[in-house]
């Protein structure tokens, strides 16, 4: 299990939308590996090149400079896509399939047929709770019940490796938690997940290692213990209170030479908290 | 929905380089959409046609009769043949596109010469059932329209009593009727169908709207029946230059020429079938198919999503 299920190596794309004129670098310079096993997410703002990291790795797209490889595999090669499956950003299948239909479609289509792919929808339908909703066509499903079926056709075929493009967007809270729960499950069942999201609190839920990722261009990366602690600073979460107490403390920490307040006001995830301090770093650059 | 004790993973399956049953399954989505968007409707519209010029034709003679029965159906049915091929092959791959339902499908084990071949072939197969169904119903028709044109002429006469005239007439009406080459005339349709469902490919390959190709298509479709029109045009010039050689000679490559179908509208008034036309235009139908649908692979091949 040495080899890295996803490796991307000075991935560079660009777009040129108008021949020639108005390059756009969705993606520059990037690196790095997901491990097998483990659940790797991708996280940055909307635009940063997460999804166009991951069409080229699934060979979708081509990569303008560097390499993508799936267990060994270049990205593009049959072989690769046959150990992946992928569920795309606000993922539409055919609308005038059934949830049921929709999963022998895409079975059939990675070589499954008979009673095995027969179990395999009826595990998969249960494996997502939508085995209620097997016949009814995905014009008539919910945003969260398309993420799953989704999600179950991206498991159609048992690939090693799945990719999910924004998992939980547009989700309700009840049916990302639904969604969490299964990246779990397939997690403890030996599978790679490669994900990506700007939802935080998602990724820092599930996910082993983390790479931050700003206009194409990998920021920080690592485990989350790595990236959330910083040993030279302590939070502090009070309740209640009162303004005179805050006076004090604000006093006492003045009157203090070393330390310093950094920050005050309402707790919020650690991972927010370190995707806005890039941010902020990232203009500052910008503007200088 | 936690289960610990079910493991959903397992070893990887062969994957084979080139799976027919793929194409076939593409084959069958394609077939599927196309009847859920309830496309065989208009099977409803043609078979009222039929019954209305079968019915309320003002013909002169029962022999004129059956042939404007034959030469509006056979019509109808060409011009369905043709127009679907284009219609539904321009929306379906686009859309395709536009709903990301091709991302799941090509980040799947599957090839895009596969895509491809699946979606013409799903086309070509309601094409194939529409003008069977068509076809069967059409021949029906004529045959019953035949059979009680002749019992008329022949009224309470027996065969012995039958005058020279009578004789003529009905040999008139049997020329005019059914004959088995009319179902050739049927396959021409189909494999017109064929070929400009494949130009129509190659322009969705790379055309940005659905619009832009059905016209383009249909006006290569047009085009493509001036073959001889076009080489006598630049032959008759006095300037027979390099310059309008390389044009007719690209025009020649480029633009199908769909004048290989024409003798099938002879076949529906009644005229002789030459073997060698229908080889010609097997051969060639094939040949165009194969050109197409490569030529579409190599524009899809590095497409971008
Ligand atoms: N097909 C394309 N043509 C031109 N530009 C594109 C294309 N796809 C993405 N981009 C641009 O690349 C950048 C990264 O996009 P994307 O990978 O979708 O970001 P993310 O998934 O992180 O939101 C964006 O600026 C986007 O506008
Ligand atoms: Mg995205």
């Amino acid at each position: 299990m040495s080899e890295p299920a996803v490796e991307v190596k000075n991935l560079t794309k660009i777009f040129s939308p108008d021949l020639s004129k108005n390059h756009i670098v969705a993606v520059d310079n990037l690196s790095f590996e997901v491990a097998a096993g483990e659940v790797y997410g991708l996280i940055g703002p909307n635009g940063s090149g997460k999804s166009t990291t991951m069409k080229v790795v699934l060979g979708l797209m081509a990569a303008s400079k560097g390499s993508a490889k799936v267990f060994g595999y270049d990205s593009g090669d049959i072989r690769a896509r046959n150990e992946t499956g992928f569920l795309p950003e606000n993922p539409y299948f055919y609308k005038h399939l059934s949830g049921e239909e929709t999963l022998k479609f895409y079975g059939k289509l990675c070589g499954l047929k008979g009673s095995e792919l027969k179990d395999r929808i009826a595990e998969l339908l249960k494996l997502v709770d939508l085995e209620g909703a097997a016949k009814r066509r995905l014009g008539g499903y919910s945003k969260g019940m398309l993420q799953r079926i989704g999600l179950a056709q991206t498991l159609i075929q048992n690939p090693r490796l799945v990719i999910l493009d924004e998992p939980t967007a547009g989700v309700d809270p009840v049916g990302s938690r639904q969604i969490r729960d299964l990246i779990l499950k397939l997690k403890e069942d030996g599978f790679t997940v490669f994900l990506c999201s700007h939802l935080l609190e998602q990724v820092q839920e599930v996910c082993d290692r983390v790479g931050i990722i700003f206009k194409g261009r990998m920021r920080r990366e690592g485990t989350l213990d790595e990236l959330i602690q910083i040993e030279s600073q302590t939070a502090m979460t009070l309740e209640n209170a009162s303004p005179e107490l805050m006076g004090k403390i604000h006093d006492l920490i003045s009157s203090d030479a070393a330390a310093k307040m950094i920050e005050e006001g309402h707790p919020r995830t650690t991972l927010e908290r370190l995707f806005i301090q890039i941010a902020d770093q990232n203009k500052k650059e910008e503007s200088a | 929905m936690n289960e610990p004790t079910t493991t959903l993973q397992s070893p990887a399956r062969e994957v084979p380089v080139f799976s027919i049953s793929r194409v076939w399954t593409l084959a069958i989505s394609t077939l599927t959409q196309l009847v859920r968007m309830k496309t065989f409707y208009f099977l409803f519209a043609f078979a009222v046609l039929l019954l209305a010029v079968g019915n309320f034709n003002f013909a002169s003679s029962p022999a004129q009769a059956l042939s404007t029965v034959k030469k509006v159906s056979f019509g109808a049915m060409d011009l369905f043949a043709w127009l679907f091929a284009i219609v539904a092959t321009a929306l379906l791959i686009p859309r395709d596109i536009e709903d990301r339902t091709l991302y799941t499908i090509l980040s799947k084990p599957v090839r895009r010469i596969e895509y491809l071949l699946g979606k013409l072939c799903g086309v070509l197969i309601v094409i194939g059932i529409s003008l069977s169904v068509m076809f069967v119903v059409c021949a029906g028709m004529i045959q019953w329209k035949e059979l009680g044109y002749i019992a008329d002429e022949i009224g309470d006469t027996t065969p012995e009593q039958l005058t020279e005239d009578t004789r003529q007439a009905i040999l008139l009406i049997q020329k005019n009727g059914f004959h088995p080459e009319l179902a050739i005339a049927a396959l021409a349709s189909f494999m017109k169908a064929a070929v400009v469902a494949s130009v129509t490919i190659l322009l969705s390959t790379f055309a940005s709207s659905s619009l832009f190709t059905i016209i383009v298509s249909v006006l290569v479709f047009l085009v493509g029946h001036a073959h001889t029109m076009a080489t006598n045009f630049w032959l008759a010039e006095t300037d027979n230059s390099i310059v309008t050689q390389t044009l007719l000679k690209l025009f020649k490559i480029i633009i199908p020429n769909f004048q290989i179908f024409s003798f099938s509208e002879g076949i529906v008034q009644g005229a002789a079938v030459a073997p060698s036309a229908i080889w010609q235009m097997g051969g060639l139908t094939g040949a165009y198919l194969v050109v197409f649908m490569l030529l579409s692979l190599l524009t899809f091949v590095d497409k971008e999503f």
